[in-house]
């Protein structure tokens, strides 16, 4: 049985479907990556899955326990980092992680080890007595997915948990994530960063529009992408629509497509074969390369495929 | 139920460090009734010691004010994004509920105690009974105008400023169309209409009525408990049911 499971599992504000009948599962002791841009219903799916919001049709399940009709048994083991690290503006880190770990049944003897440990491992520690209206953008974030680490439950949400965060401090993030996957956490994630999600997951969704576009382990949806090779050309040429077709016609080339005006990215299935061509047919036509580059692709890749936006296009 | 004190007390906490704004408030409360109205209680012939009287209204005042703070509080909740993270505690929603009411109840206590005990002091009825008894009809009224204030905050929920237009405009209206500081018997008609309708006449009344007032000048003190209990019982019943439409988002099933 899956850990948390939706069966057409829906959301509507007035008129617009935030989700529309989304069918939806993580397994046990797994990172499940949620990946879209914003508006794609991300965080209502996570909202609905926290027992914030109610759907307005389908089911969910977490843990076995259905979020609509026993709310309270869901809410007892799940921790919630939201995308918002906001609230509690007159008090003190080192307060709020007590509380929460109180309420959320921290044994007593735990608690405080656990809160240094944890605030120590976010380099919060020296900010533990400030306010936490006086901390910083990054500092309130990290502040924000504490409040996880330190209660460790079975079902863990974070939401954009590195959003604002600098590098380092991401990297102490996701170090603590697949800790608690470690030791047993079932762990939802949403981003549209890409590089967490790469970084992070056992499987990723891709949603768009309320949707589930796609889902599987990193390494699958990168293969399942047709031309699983992407050439990166900057070609000076007072003709790119001619030498896009010309280059459209080298064997292996599955589709060229203009990231910008003399930006070429071409999906290829050999690129070690098709660059010596294309290289041929640039000298004979006198265009002037600037620069390639071979890579494979990202997630944003395996997004534009499945819904043909980039992540950054699905955010406006 | 220790869950519920937890968060009631770290809600509260940071309030209490100082407790300027209570003290304030009592500092308030002791300059009103000292020298306004120890003034107004020579000026006015018609109820022997108008003070006693202003005192209560006082009281009432204050107590109208916390409850509105307990429905801005929840408002503030929601634009502070702390209502989602309360929504996510391992609280059943009727304890989150009985939580923020308790949380309305203890400030106004605290706000309470001074002005409250110097009231007594000053009718000469500081008794346990009296004590008992005043505090469970101001804990009925608070409880019906924070139900009535936390409808209100979602009428005006995305705008914190729009909710402390309408309850700035709201207190003044229900105040002064009330019998908290004047008599019931000296108002004019119109102006006794509109009294009559005020939840606040009927909590001044009826505490007035268990302090030993005259109670040829004032309203049926049968009726204001029973309106004061369904004052509760309605406006509390709206809010919850405001909250599961509007914060949980039931209202689109």
């Amino acid at each position: 049985m899956p850990a948390v499971e939706t069966k057409n599992l829906s959301k509507r504000y007035g008129k617009v479907y935030a989700l529309k009948n989304l069918d939806f599962t993580i397994d046990e002791n797994e990172i499940m990556v949620l990946l879209g841009p914003n508006g794609s219903g991300k965080t209502t799916l996570l909202l609905i899955l926290a027992t914030v919001l109610k759907p307005t049709s389908g089911q969910a399940n977490v843990m076995g326990f259905d979020v609509t009709t026993q709310p309270t048994r869901v809410r007892q083991i799940l921790g919630v980092a939201f995308q918002e690290a906001r609230g509690f503006w007159r008090h003190k880190p080192a307060d709020i992680l007590r509380f929460h770990a109180s309420v959320c049944g921290v044994a007593k003897t735990e608690r405080e080890s656990a809160i240094e440990s944890i605030l120590k491992d976010l380099e919060l520690w020296d900010a533990r007595n400030k306010l936490f209206m006086h901390l910083s953008g990054g500092q309130a974030k990290r502040m924000e997915v504490s409040k996880v680490f330190v209660q460790r439950p079975k079902f863990a949400i974070l939401d954009e948990p590195t959003s604002q965060v600098d590098l380092r401090g991401k990297r102490k993030i996701w170090a603590q994530i697949l800790k608690l996957r470690e030791e047993g956490s079932t762990i939802l994630v949403a981003t549209n960063e890409v590089r967490e999600a790469e970084y992070l997951a056992d499987r990723v969704t891709v949603l768009d529009k309320g949707n589930s576009v796609v889902c599987d382990t990193v390494r699958q949806l990168k293969d399942s992408i047709t031309g699983g090779d992407i050439v990166e050309l900057e070609i000076d040429t007072s003709d790119m629509q001619t030498l896009r077709n010309a280059l459209g016609q080298i064997e292996g080339t599955v589709k060229i497509i203009n990231a910008s005006s003399n930006h070429l990215k071409a999906y290829v299935s050999m690129a070690e074969s098709w660059v010596p061509k294309m290289t041929d047919i640039c000298y004979q036509r006198k265009a002037r390369i600037s620069s390639i580059r071979v890579t494979e692709p990202s997630l944003d890749d395996v997004f534009l495929h499945f819904t043909g936006r980039t992540l950054r296009d699905g955010d406006t | 139920m220790r869950n519920v004190i937890r968060l009631i007390w770290f809600d509260l906490k940071p309030e209490l460090k100082p407790p300027v704004w209570i003290i304030m408030e009592w500092a308030i409360f002791l300059v009103q009734v000292g020298v306004y109205g120890a003034m107004l209680s020579q000026l006015v012939t018609g109820i022997e010691d108008y003070r006693k009287f202003f005192a209560v209204g006082l009281v009432i005042m204050i107590t109208f004010d916390m409850a509105s703070h307990t429905g801005r509080h929840f408002v503030e909740h929601a634009h502070e994004g702390r209502l989602p993270y309360l929504l996510s505690l391992p609280i059943s929603r009727a304890k989150l509920f009985l939580t923020i009411a308790l949380q309305g109840g203890a400030e106004l206590a605290l706000m309470l105690a001074v002005p409250l005990t110097v009231t007594l002091i000053i009718i000469g009825n500081l008794t346990w009974l009296s004590v008992i008894a005043v505090v469970l009809a101001l804990f009925w009224l608070g409880f019906g105008i924070a139900g009535l204030m936390l409808g209100l905050s979602f009428i005006a929920f995305k705008s914190s400023d729009l909710y402390t237009a309408i309850v700035t405009g709201l207190s003044t209206i229900i105040i002064r169309f009330s019998t908290v500081l004047y008599p019931i018997i000296f108002l004019p008609s119109y102006y006794e209409s509109a009294a009559r309708i005020s939840p606040l006449s009927y909590g001044s009344d009826l505490i007035r009525f268990i302090l030993g007032f005259d109670p040829t000048i004032l309203m049926n003190p049968i009726y204001a408990a029973v309106i004061l209990a369904a004052l509760a019982a309605s406006t509390l019943g709206l809010g919850v049911f405001l909250i599961q439409r509007l914060v949980e988002g039931v209202k689109s099933a």
